[in-house]
């Protein structure tokens, strides 16, 4: 190995973990930035694609999340899963340039209709994604309460922070964590299996 | 089988809603036994399946648009880096014009190229370069099947070795001394930087340089092995070229 090679790779890049990948990309290595984007760009492009509805913006996005990355991440390895985190990210600035480009159509149609109470409706952002399940996810989800289905739908799609869900439903902290973390457990046991 | 406490600690670490606390601990916990890996990766499955909608491959050109945009030029003009080469692409084509324009280059044949490039379009739909071993006991061969118009490439090879940890494959375009490109000093732009997979192949479809649509200025398609650090360096000789 060359001395000034910043950090010590005990393995080749394509069998890093994420949290070990992330360290290298901090270090300024395209290389592990490449792994990371091979393992994760087709979640982060499938919910862009899904929020925003076509390619181009997805592909900005994918884009706008995968520099940000590079640049300044504040994923701390310690706390959450890498893919949870590029989830909840994507969602959030997805759903920020929806709100955009609503607010830029209501200003155009106000433009457009003066004086008019016409107005583009303004999809609620739930309706949005409609993911088609199969019937086995379906069913899965049904084997939960529905609190459970509720915390989780809040936190992992609709990217809700915790705190915002104990809020939002006046319950508290402790048992938004319980329920969400015992909805996952469930899903975990009816979806996958065992070995 | 972990417990139902550690499971749902798992949970809460896919979920991401850890406390400090409970990161210390499982920090403490993933070191003692790392097979907790795998249930993380279980839980990780499910919550997907539940909730995240269909993962969809971006469009090819995506990945190398990224990693140039990643880390942008820095330093010396004539470094090979390819990450420059965007920022250097509407820069090159003003200066490539009134180079041989007002230095009155006497290249009659780069003139012709360049406009002959212009007026036609390319004759083939891709151009294909196929690279051998320059170790003649090697197995390890290349193709590099070029589409011009889009400036794509797909690169496949086979039974190349996997490299030690800290070297990478780089893959580079030799072009003619005259060519209005940035280029190393061995004439060579970096084209793309791989490793292969346990079986010692690869394969992708990436984005090239804008030399790739005049043909005649490209001269050799070759690959070296560098640091993976600093491949621009170009330390490697060819180990698969061109024209063997």
């Amino acid at each position: 190995m060359q001395s000034g090679q910043s950090g010590h790779q005990e393995s080749p890049l394509l069998s890093q973990t994420d949290a070990e990948l992330v360290l290298a990309v901090n270090n300024g290595q395209a290389a592990a930035l490449g792994v990371l984007y091979d393992r994760h760009a087709a979640l982060v492009y499938g919910i862009a694609f899904n929020t925003l509805g076509n390619s181009q913006e997805a592909e900005d996005l994918t884009q706008d999340i995968f520099l940000t990355f590079a640049k300044r991440s504040s994923y701390d390895p310690g706390r959450g899963s890498l893919r949870t985190f590029l989830v909840v990210l994507t969602r959030s600035r997805a759903k920020d340039r929806l709100r955009a480009r609503q607010s830029a159509r209501g200003v155009l149609n106000r433009w457009q209709s003066m004086g008019q109470q016409d107005s583009t409706p303004n999809l609620p952002l739930e309706h949005v994604f409609q993911n088609e399940q199969s019937q086995e996810v379906s069913s899965a989800l049904a084997q939960l309460p529905d609190n459970q289905q509720q915390v989780l739908k809040m936190a992992y799609y609709e990217g809700l922070s915790q705190a915002e869900i104990a809020k939002r439903l006046e319950i508290p902290l402790g048992t938004v964590k319980a329920r969400a973390r015992r909805g996952l457990l469930k899903l975990r046991q009816t979806l996958t299996h065992f070995a | 089988m972990p417990s139902e406490e550690l499971q749902l600690l798992i949970a809460g670490y896919v979920l991401g809603d850890l406390d400090p606390e409970e990161a210390a601990e499982f920090e403490q916990l993933l070191a003692q036994n790392p097979a907790i890996a795998n249930e993380i990766s279980q839980m990780q499955v499910a919550l997907e399946t539940a909730y995240a909608p269909p993962q969809l491959p971006p469009p090819a050109h995506l990945r190398s648009t990224i990693l140039e945009n990643a880390y942008p030029a820095r330093s010396t003009p004539l470094s090979a880096n390819r990450r420059k080469l965007l920022s250097w692409r509407s820069a090159l084509e003003i200066a490539a014009a009134a180079v041989i324009i007002t230095l009155g280059i006497n290249n009659y044949q780069l003139r012709q190229t360049l406009q002959t490039a212009q007026v036609q379009p390319p004759q083939s739909e891709v151009i294909t370069y196929v690279l051998n071993a320059t170790d003649a006991g090697s197995a390890a061969s290349a193709k590099v099947i070029v589409n011009p118009k889009d400036l794509e490439a797909t690169i496949a090879v086979q039974n190349l070795p996997p490299l030690p940890p800290g070297k990478v494959y780089a893959l580079w375009t030799v072009v003619t001394p005259s060519a209005p490109y940035t280029t190393d000093d061995k004439k060579a732009i970096l084209t793309e930087v791989f490793e292969v997979d346990e079986r010692g192949n690869f394969s992708q479809t990436v984005a090239v340089p804008k030399v790739y649509r005049f043909e005649d200025l490209v001269v050799k398609v070759a690959v070296t092995i560098e640091d993976a650090n600093a491949p621009q360096k170009h330390i490697g000789s060819p180990i698969m070229i061109t024209g063997l």
